[in-house]
């Protein structure tokens, strides 16, 4: 099998024969759909396609955006919707908009470029760290629909966004957290120079009274930091004593809280050493470790967390009159008659009232056909109606629905996760404990020897002992990690990802749109009359450009152009090709065109449809979900790693185990429910075993949540991307096997930085409980040890080969 | 060393300022967004004032020479 060529703006698998094409870039660039013909074609009219040049990844598919329809955009223009979201000030209307769709910084560049040239828009301005768009503009010259219109033209998806409360806390913390760092950094320096002049190694001359105001001077800088920087650190250890546990915290506390008092009690008596400047040190180097950490780990939380929009924002009510009206999805109420137009999601359980149409459950139970429903049949919110208009009766709403059901099953499930014990922190609490069992017996001998000198030698030696470089093992190593990774299109967006791959011996795959891609795509043509292939593509193509039928983008392009084209919910398609009458779809229907029987579908997996025209049938099409082609070398990685691999799909076609076989699987299930899937987890936890799961879909996401590690894929739901633990953005799995090498490397690194924070620790406590540790001695170790362990974990971020320039 | 009694306190002076200003600085959002500035910077060569000077430049590195 030959590699299909990447769609050049997308990177999807350009379907075979594919008749997607545009010029950009002064050469002709094959696309995969047209979704991404018409976003590049808006693109280049925009005359922005240097956007092309300057990206760093594939831009996201237009059609992996949720749908949006035209009358659902002009729900934002009324006053009363737009209220909680849009601010007015004189002309110009401000508002905050979540942008979906963006991969890498050029999309900023595209999005702010394409809206300024806009008339009426004032000011567009992209944040890529949260994705979020503040735009001013005249909402009397453009209406906000069209301004979300415009998105959508480049590929875009926007969505009104108001900050929810966790949001808000989130980014107060944030900046917090900056300030505290900030507030270290400035005070540090000068209380640097003010102590270091006190040292005697420098040899400053100082008269007794220069000396203590140099001493009060620190000490007054010093308090903010203590009390204003390092409050974390306190709260940490006074918890982290509560629930009895010796971590990091505590250790850092008690040097910093020590290095504290024993200055106020030098500046006070003027005797002793001075180790305000130590405190400083500390307090920067940790905080800026810790502010790394949590900026490396939130840009992705914040990408992900946001949007859990399972559901659309509106649907269709039909009034007493049958007319159909557009509200929002909070107006609905139970018992209300809703229209839902082929390619929308249903917004609510219901009952079929009236209609025919296919149903694709996808998301919900891992089918990956839609099935047949007709009048009578109850059909779940959150899944996506393919072929005819349905009314549904609305039987069940928010948090009475299945959905529901499943997201509350999630929500037990988080409960079950196993909390996989942090290397630093067990090495922390055998090394707190050696630092005070040691402190303890110095300061016993000193107080034997000279009672005078053991308070001090006590001190130098909790305050040189500090496990500074101790603490940033871990954060440098794992931010360092988190930026290599997000290059490969893996992102982390839980801190025990990292480590915790390294302990993982099981690895649980969901089949539809993890291992395979989960789209339908055209897999074979099978001509059964005179027409060959390529014709019989364009006859049914010409067909198949007149649907909304999600399947009909599996055709392409078609050359030709049909006419009279009618739609048969459930059965197919009848239309007009250069005089030709022709049907395409169920064998039955097509075969009636001619009066003839229908003949018998000669294969198994995938949707088989027959093209026929009124002397017979023409040709089988097959359509079909194809493995995804890095999928090999990823489970070739993890066989090399000795897992077991699992296969777990709500599927219960024989698709499942064709898949298991071409992949080599040996313990594959099919037709699970949500429910069981927890159960086979729980069933592998209960062997003792270390969990990944792989997944996308809803019916996935209770396993992703109590799986030990879970990584969903960039195109899975909003849902499953929140209750993982790292999204494979990239969406390819090759990343996710150069992702697992990283891991390797940055545990490997973690231990190197740990065993060599310790050594050094290991080797300042003699001298220091000699007594022969100064201020001047215990701050250059300290800075030595840590630039040490930061110059090691840097390692990380160069190490490898450099990013792929896919598209020069 | 008499000059260090006013330069302690101007120290003391100019830290808080310091701090006062990048207080200011956090809150009006300038750190909020770390990475889009970062590479927008390499994006201005689409700007036709930038090419302008860009040229410009290239023009003066020329005429020595010539």
């Amino acid at each position: 099998m030959t590699t299909p060529l990447p769609c050049y703006h997308c990177g999807l698998p350009v379907p075979s024969g594919g008749r997607f094409q545009a010029r950009i870039l002064g050469e002709t660039r094959e696309l995969c759909c047209p979704g991404c013909q018409a976003v590049a074609e808006a693109i280049v009219a925009g005359g922005l396609e240097s956007y092309y040049r300057h990206r760093s990844e594939s831009s996201a598919n237009p059609e992996a955006l949720p749908k949006a329809l035209g009358d659902e955009l002009a729900l934002f223009d009324r006053a009363d919707v737009q209220q909680p979201f849009v601010s007015h000030s004189g002309e110009l209307a401000e508002t905050s908009l979540m942008i979906e769709g963006i991969s890498c910084a050029a999309c900023g560049w595209l999005i702010e470029k394409h809206l300024r040239a806009m008339p009426g828009v004032g000011e567009a301005q992209l944040n890529l760290s949260n994705q979020r768009l503040r735009v001013r503009w005249d909402d009397a010259r453009l209406p906000l629909s069209q301004l979300l219109h415009e998105l959508r033209r480049i590929g875009y998806a926007g969505h009104p966004y108001q900050a929810d409360q966790a949001a808000e806390r989130m980014a107060a913390e944030n900046r917090r957290v900056l300030r505290q760092l900030g507030v270290a950094g400035l005070l540090w320096m000068q209380v640097m120079m003010a102590s270091m002049a006190t040292w005697p190694e420098f040899n400053i001359d100082l008269s007794a009274g220069m000396d203590s105001i140099l001493r009060w001077t620190s000490l007054l800088l010093t308090t903010p930091i203590v009390f204003y920087c390092c409050t974390d650190f306190f709260r940490g250890a006074l918890r982290d004593l509560r629930t009895r546990h010796l971590t990091m915290d505590v250790s850092v506390s008690l040097a910093i809280g020590g290095a504290y008092v024993a200055g106020i009690w030098s500046t006070v008596t003027g005797v002793g050493e001075l180790y305000f400047d130590a405190v400083g040190m500390f307090a920067l180097f940790l905080l800026a470790g810790r502010y790394l950490e949590r900026r490396a780990r939130e840009r992705t939380a914040a990408a992900t967390a946001q949007l859990v929009n399972l559901l659309p924002a509106s649907c269709l009510r039909l009034d007493q009159d049958d007319q159909p009206e557009r509200i929002l999805l909070g107006e609905l109420v139970l018992g209300d008659r809703v229209l839902v137009q082929p390619g929308a999601l249903l917004p609510a359980d219901g009952i079929i009232l009236s209609g025919q149409s296919s149903i694709d459950e996808s998301l919900l139970t891992g089918e990956y056909l839609p099935l047949p429903r007709g009048e009578g049949d109850s059909v779940t919110a959150g899944t996506l109606n393919v072929e005819g208009p349905l009314t549904l009766q609305v039987q069940a709403l928010g948090d009475d629905t299945r959905l529901s059901a499943i997201v509350r099953l999630l929500e037990r499930a988080q409960g079950e996760k196993p909390r996989l014990a942090e290397l630093a922190d067990q090495v922390a609490q055998w090394f707190l404990l050696i630092v005070l069992g040691v402190a303890a017996v110095v300061g016993l001998v000193w107080w034997q020897i000279d009672p005078q000198r053991a308070f001090w030698i006590v001190f130098a030696l909790l305050v040189a002992t500090c496990p500074c470089a101790l603490s940033l093992a871990t954060p440098t190593a794992l931010t360092a990690a988190t930026g290599r990774l997000h290059q490969l299109g893996l992102l982390i967006t839980r801190g025990h990802v990292l480590e915790g791959l390294n302990r993982i011996d099981t690895v649980i795959f969901d089949k539809t749109g993890t291992l395979t891609e989960g789209r339908l795509a055209l897999s074979a043509i099978h001509p059964l009359g005179a027409l060959d292939q390529d014709a019989c593509l364009a006859l049914a193509a010409a067909l198949e450009n007149r649907s909304e039928h999600p399947i009909a983008r599996a055709f392409g392009r078609a050359p030709v152009a049909a006419e009279q084209v009618d739609s048969l919910p459930g059965l197919g398609l009848e239309g007009v090709v250069a005089g030709r009458r022709l049907r395409i779809g169920r064998a039955d229907f097509v075969s009636a065109l001619a009066e003839q029987p229908a003949p018998p579908i000669p294969g198994q997996n995938g949707q088989w449809l027959l093209l026929g025209d009124s002397d017979g049938p023409l040709a089988w099409l097959v359509l079909d979900d194809r493995i995804r082609s890095d999928a090999a070398a990823l489970l070739d990685a993890c066989r090399a790693r000795n897992w077991q691999v699992v296969l777990l799909s709500g599927d219960s076609s024989p698709m499942v185990a064709e898949v298991a076989r071409t992949l080599g699987i040996a313990d594959a299930r099919g037709g699970l429910t949500p429910d069981a899937k927890l159960e086979v987890l729980r069933q592998l936890h209960s062997e003792g075993r270390s969990v990944l799961m792989l997944g996308d879909g809803v019916n996935d996401v209770p396993v992703l949540a109590a799986a030990d590690i879970s990584i969903a894929m960039g195109s899975a739901t909003d849902l499953a991307k929140t209750s993982a633990d790292a999204v494979l953005l990239s969406n390819r799995l090759d990343s996710l096997v150069e992702g697992l090498a990283v891991a390797r490397r940055t545990r490997r690194i973690i231990i190197e930085n740990l065993t060599w924070a310790s050594l050094y620790n290991g080797l300042i406590l003699p001298f220091a409980a000699v007594g022969w540790v100064t201020p001047i001695w215990a701050a250059l170790g300290m800075s030595a040890s840590s630039l040490l362990v930061v110059l090691n974990a840097l390692r990380l971020s160069a190490g490898g080969d450099q990013p792929r320039s896919r598209h020069s | 060393m008499a000059a260090l009694y006013v330069m302690i306190p101007i120290a003391v002076i100019i830290v808080a300022l310091a701090i006062w200003l990048f207080f200011w600085a956090v809150d009006s959002g300038q750190y909020d967004d770390l990475d889009g500035p970062a590479h927008s910077i390499l994006f201005d060569d689409e700007d036709p004032r930038h090419q302008a000077g860009v040229d410009e430049a290239q023009d003066d590195d020329k005429d020595p020479r010539a």
